[in-house]
């Protein structure tokens, strides 16, 4: 009762007062846009990574200790030319300096930062291998051969055809990797401008991706929005129709990100700032508030047709409409409300945000797009109302197909969903960020380059406690970074250990039988004096703790390594540990790679029970406002069909399940409920006004199959998205047009067959 | 035009940079000096080690051998430093464990010493030749009237500071703190001098240094100060390094 009072006051009003009320709507539009001062865009993509994983915490205290873990890697060469050449030396030397005097990087390794240890008549020297910026050829010669004679730093830095070198920048912990990939870029282009430049490693990925999302989403988004126009156009025939769905799609987006910016301001939180996770946003909107508008103007335009009068053509569209629309809304919002038990933050905020964006474009649809069409003069004899469009006779036809045989197509949709079901098991689970580029992309193409042929893109950590000085924790580490290297996707490794190697060879005249750890720990002490008397201690400090010599890092150089990759990687060595070492040494595996394994799972858990979630509460609400069990089950139908189907869907085509395609997923419930509600609304509708039984679903699909095929159709232009060169827009744009086919389709063969079936059961209600 | 403000210059000190280091190389110094020293370095996190030295020079320090006391993992190390006026210093250490003298090469001036915040560069003292000097004010610092030196390195001269400021006692000439700044000009070090007077000598009893950059410290404390007790040349040889002495 409450309700009907309240929608009779709000539908009465913009039928009487369309100017005032198009006044408020507009005051209260704008007083949330006011808000935009405050919204802030930021691509910094750490923010983003869930805190409380136990790898994440591992991680982040291995950082703390070490230093940041990823690099940027900047290679470059000259195909089939050695790098030891004067212009190469020069071009390390000079962009190595201006690198070491930026802010934000914590340290530079290249041929210009290593340090020589060499044994010359019982003198043990440390010093730089590349001392001075002007080289001659005896010079270059030298640091060839001991670059050529030491693996660990001609694998870290030499290609394997010595024809390209790469210098890798480590950025100081917490820096903004967007900003500080996009200030090096250009400077290093500048000084490597005769040689060819591969760019790689997660920095430089993180840093590239968020701008580059951007970039592509606004370029491919204002294409979707004009293909959206186009088929609206088609349809409606009417300039002032497409106008109007667009002020109510531009109005509502200006008010969500008014919206965050409004929140931002009072609460100070970040998860209200625009980030790399957002960009789905206002592609969900955009379709959330089209659908609303479509909705009303069709149904104001059959309206009209009938009554002849705008007026009357309103209040019934409204009569119509509220309810259903209202449902929509609110079921869709409380499926983002859903993601507030997200494990990363960010998606709070946009759970929080979406909701009031689609709740505003519902206010939108209910009272200022009837209050224009109300105060626009409409020519009730033109053709764009007098006459059907093309979409609504097609409807009309699927209509007519359906119902001749509506067994056959319940059985022959369940079917399909049913056959889905086996992909479930090809689904793999899969986070890896090379893989956000497609193949053939310079971005990817650089990354592969620099796995192949240099020291890889990904760190793989090993800590390692113990007391670093002792003998047998020592070769308890070999004995790792032995089994580690046995690995393909290893590169090589880096701890403390190559360093006692290499002093102990050192103090003993370059005899390369000592090329080993010495047995004694005194022994093994006096090196690391020496090397602190000679060197600096600091040299070591990514590798151990110089202070206790307690607590060390094992860095496995990789490849860009897969999930399963990782798992298979982690369990290896974890049993390899355990089986190997003594109990003096105690171990810790993290790192990127291991970090991405578990944050995918949580993220797919979470996703699952998200959706799981928003189906039951859909359930309920539709229970609740259409007064049946019944209802509440026909209402998740389609939607949970949709989303068996998508999975399946994923398995059978060899789609990864990452945390992105996971997250779209629950996105398909948002924008995938609408069509079903607005068929169960206007078949309740149907029954009360006493339709003929045999005519219930024809006359119900003639009603709402042209604005669902309308809203479906207008949105297939996200198809754009797949052009981009990176997956994760080519899945939200594949999982948009896939949500928007398989809800509408659904609904109007799933469950328009399955209410044919059971009308008579369904009236009884 | 240059004539102005050197002539103002001179006016305001009553003395030239140049003539205050003069003076302050030319303060009185015992022939040797024996000490302990005990070395406690703390680093950004607050993680605090030390180390204990027995330390015998002479010479104002050109020559120098110290024993390593501890941690006990570094117990009977020997360090043994022999500077030269023409050629590279000798530095030789004795490593127990492996039973070895081994030369170990004049370190790079910016290198840390043994991990402190103190540099081989700051253990060594600057030949007035190779500085520019200015006083740049005076100041009162704990009741001692100061004057202010800038020393810069001229050009050529290799350093990892591009100055110094040192606060020296107007009335023994003695550096009571001093601030020291990278090739960026940014202060790096902040450096602070403590003495005790000993047989009319004026010797380092303590020196504390911060590396404002890395956030981490080290203090070093001097005790058991002898000077001037006959420390012989032969003494800085590399048999005397395998033993530690007595006292």
């Amino acid at each position: 009762m409450f309700e009907k009072h309240i929608k009779a006051k709000l539908i009465n009003s913009t039928l009487n007062f369309p100017v005032q009320t198009l006044c408020i709507s507009l005051i209260l539009t704008i007083l949330l846009s006011i808000g935009l001062k405050w919204f802030i865009i930021d691509d910094d993509f750490v923010k983003l990574l869930p805190q409380n994983i136990p790898s994440k915490i591992i991680w982040d205290e291995i950082q703390d200790d070490f230093g940041a873990s990823e690099t940027m890697v900047i290679a470059f060469g000259n195909k089939n030319e050695s790098i030891y050449r004067k212009d190469v030396f020069d071009a390390i030397w000079d962009l190595t300096v201006i690198l070491e005097e930026y802010k934000g990087i914590e340290e530079i390794i290249s041929i210009k930062t290593i340090s020589k240890l060499e044994s010359i008549d019982g003198f043990m020297e440390v010093d730089d291998l590349f001392p001075y910026r002007n080289l001659n050829k005896n010079d270059i010669d030298e640091i060839k051969k001991y670059i050529e004679n030491n693996d660990d730093i001609r694998t870290r830095l030499i290609s394997s055809n010595g024809d390209y070198t790469s210098i890798m920048i480590r950025p100081e912990i917490g820096i903004n990797m967007p900003a500080l990939v996009n200030s090096i870029m250009p400077l290093s282009e500048n000084i490597l401008e005769n040689f060819e430049i591969h760019y790689a490693g997660q920095v430089y990925i993180t840093g590239t991706v968020p701008s580059l999302i951007q970039e592509d989403t606004t370029i491919l988004m204002q294409l979707a929005l004009l293909l959206m126009v186009i088929v609206l156009f088609i349809n409606f025939r009417s300039i002032s129709a497409v106008l109007l769905i667009l002020t109510t799609i531009l109005l509502s987006m200006v008010s969500m990100f008014g919206f965050m910016g409004w929140m931002f301001k009072f609460t100070g939180l970040f998860i209200f700032n625009f980030t790399m996770m957002n960009t789905s946003m206002p592609v969900v909107l955009l379709t959330i508030a089209n659908s609303d508008g479509v909705h009303v103007l069709t149904r104001f335009f059959r309206e009209a047709r009938k009554k002849n009068d705008v007026k009357e053509a309103v209040g019934t569209t409204l009569n119509a409409l509220f309810l259903p629309i209202f449902l929509t809304s609110f079921t869709t919002s409380i499926a983002f409300l859903a993601f507030v038990f997200s494990p990363i933050e960010q998606f709070i905020g946009y759970g929080i945000s979406l909701a009031f964006g689609i709740m505003w474009a519902w206010i939108l649809s209910t009272t200022l797009l009837p209050s224009i069409i109300l105060i626009k003069k409409w020519n009730l004899e033109s053709k764009f109302i007098k006459k059907e469009s093309i979409l609504e006779k097609f409807a009309s036809y699927i209509g007519n197909i359906i119902f001749k045989s509506p067994r056959k197509v319940l059985i022959g949709g369940f079917l399909t969903v049913f056959i889905s079901i086996f992909g479930f098991k090809y689904i793999e689970i899969e986070v890896n960020t090379a893989k956000f580029f497609k193949e053939g992309n310079p971005i990817r193409e650089s990354n592969d380059f620099v796995d192949n042929e240099l020291t890889g893109t990904m760190n793989f950590l090993i800590n390692t406690v113990g007391d670093h000085k002792n003998p047998t924790v020592l070769k308890d580490i070999e004995g790792i970074q032995n089994y580690l290297e046995s690995f393909e996707k290893v590169n090589t490794s880096l701890s403390i250990v190559n360093m006692v190697k290499q002093m102990h060879k050192t103090i003993m005249d370059d005899d390369p039988q000592y090329d080993n750890i010495p047995d004694q720990k005194e022994k093994i002490n006096n090196l690391f004096f020496m090397y602190s008397m000679s060197g600096d201690e600091d040299d070591f400090s990514s590798l151990v703790d110089t202070y206790e010599y307690d607590n060390g890092l094992v860095t496995g150089l990789i490849k860009s390594i897969s999930t399963k990759e990782t798992v298979v990687l982690v369990d290896s060595l974890e049993n390899f540990i355990s089986k190997n070492t003594s109990s003096n040494l105690e171990t810790r595996i993290s790192g990127l790679a291991v970090f991405f394994r578990d944050m995918v799972n949580l993220i797919i858990t979470s996703s699952i029970i998200s959706i799981l979630v928003s189906i039951l509460v859909i359930f309920i609400i539709s229970w609740y406002f259409f007064q049946g069990a019944s209802w509440g089950f026909l209402a998740v139908v389609p939607l949970s069909c949709a989303v068996v189907l998508n999975f399946g869907l994923m398995g059978l085509f060899g789609i990864e399940l990452s945390h992105i395609t996971a997250i779209l997923t629950a996105v398909i419930i948002g924008v995938g409920v609408d069509f079903a509600i607005h068929y169960i609304s206007e078949f309740k509708r149907n029954l009360n006004k006493n339709i003929d039984l045999d005519e219930i679903s024809k006359h119900n699909v003639d009603d709402v199959g042209y604005p669902i095929l309308l809203d479906a159709l207008s949105n297939m232009g996200f198809v754009t998205l797949l052009f981009s060169a990176l997956t994760p827009l080519n899945y939200m744009g594949g999982l948009m047009v896939f949500a928007m086919l398989s809800t509408s389709i659904g609904t109007l063969t799933l469950l328009a067959s399955l209410i044919e079936l059971n009308k008579k059961y369904l009236k009884g209600i | 035009m240059y004539l102005i403000p050197l002539l103002l210059a001179n006016m305001l000190f009553a003395m030239t940079g140049e003539e205050l280091s003069i003076l302050m190389d030319n303060r009185k110094s015992p022939d040797d000096i024996s000490s302990d020293m005990n070395m406690e370095i703390t680093n950004k996190k607050g993680k605090k080690r030390s180390l204990k030295v027995k330390s015998i020079s002479k010479d104002n320090s050109k020559k120098q051998i110290l024993w390593f006391l501890s941690p006990a993992d570094d117990k009977g190390i020997a360090y043994l430093k022999i500077e030269h006026e023409n050629k590279d210093d000798e530095i030789r250490l004795w490593l127990p464990a492996f039973k070895k003298i081994r030369r170990i090469s004049a370190k790079k001036k910016a290198d840390s010493f043994m991990g402190s915040d103190l540099s081989y560069e700051d253990m060594t003292s600057r030949p007035i030749n190779n500085y520019k000097f200015s006083i740049i004010r005076e100041e009162l610092i704990d009741n001692n009237e100061c004057y202010i030196l800038k020393s810069e390195p001229k050009e050529g001269i290799e350093s990892e500071y591009s100055k110094h400021l040192t606060w020296v006692t107007k009335d023994k000439y003695l550096p009571l703190k001093e601030d020291s700044y990278d090739n960026q000009n940014k202060l790096l070090k902040a450096k602070s001098f403590k003495y005790i007077d000993l047989n009319s000598f004026d010797l380092v009893s303590e020196i504390f240094v911060e590396n404002i950059q890395k956030k981490t410290n080290t203090l070093l404390k001097l005790s058991n100060l002898r000077v001037n007790t006959n420390v012989k040349d032969n003494l800085f040889q590399e048999k005397n390094m395998k033993r530690l002495p007595r006292k």
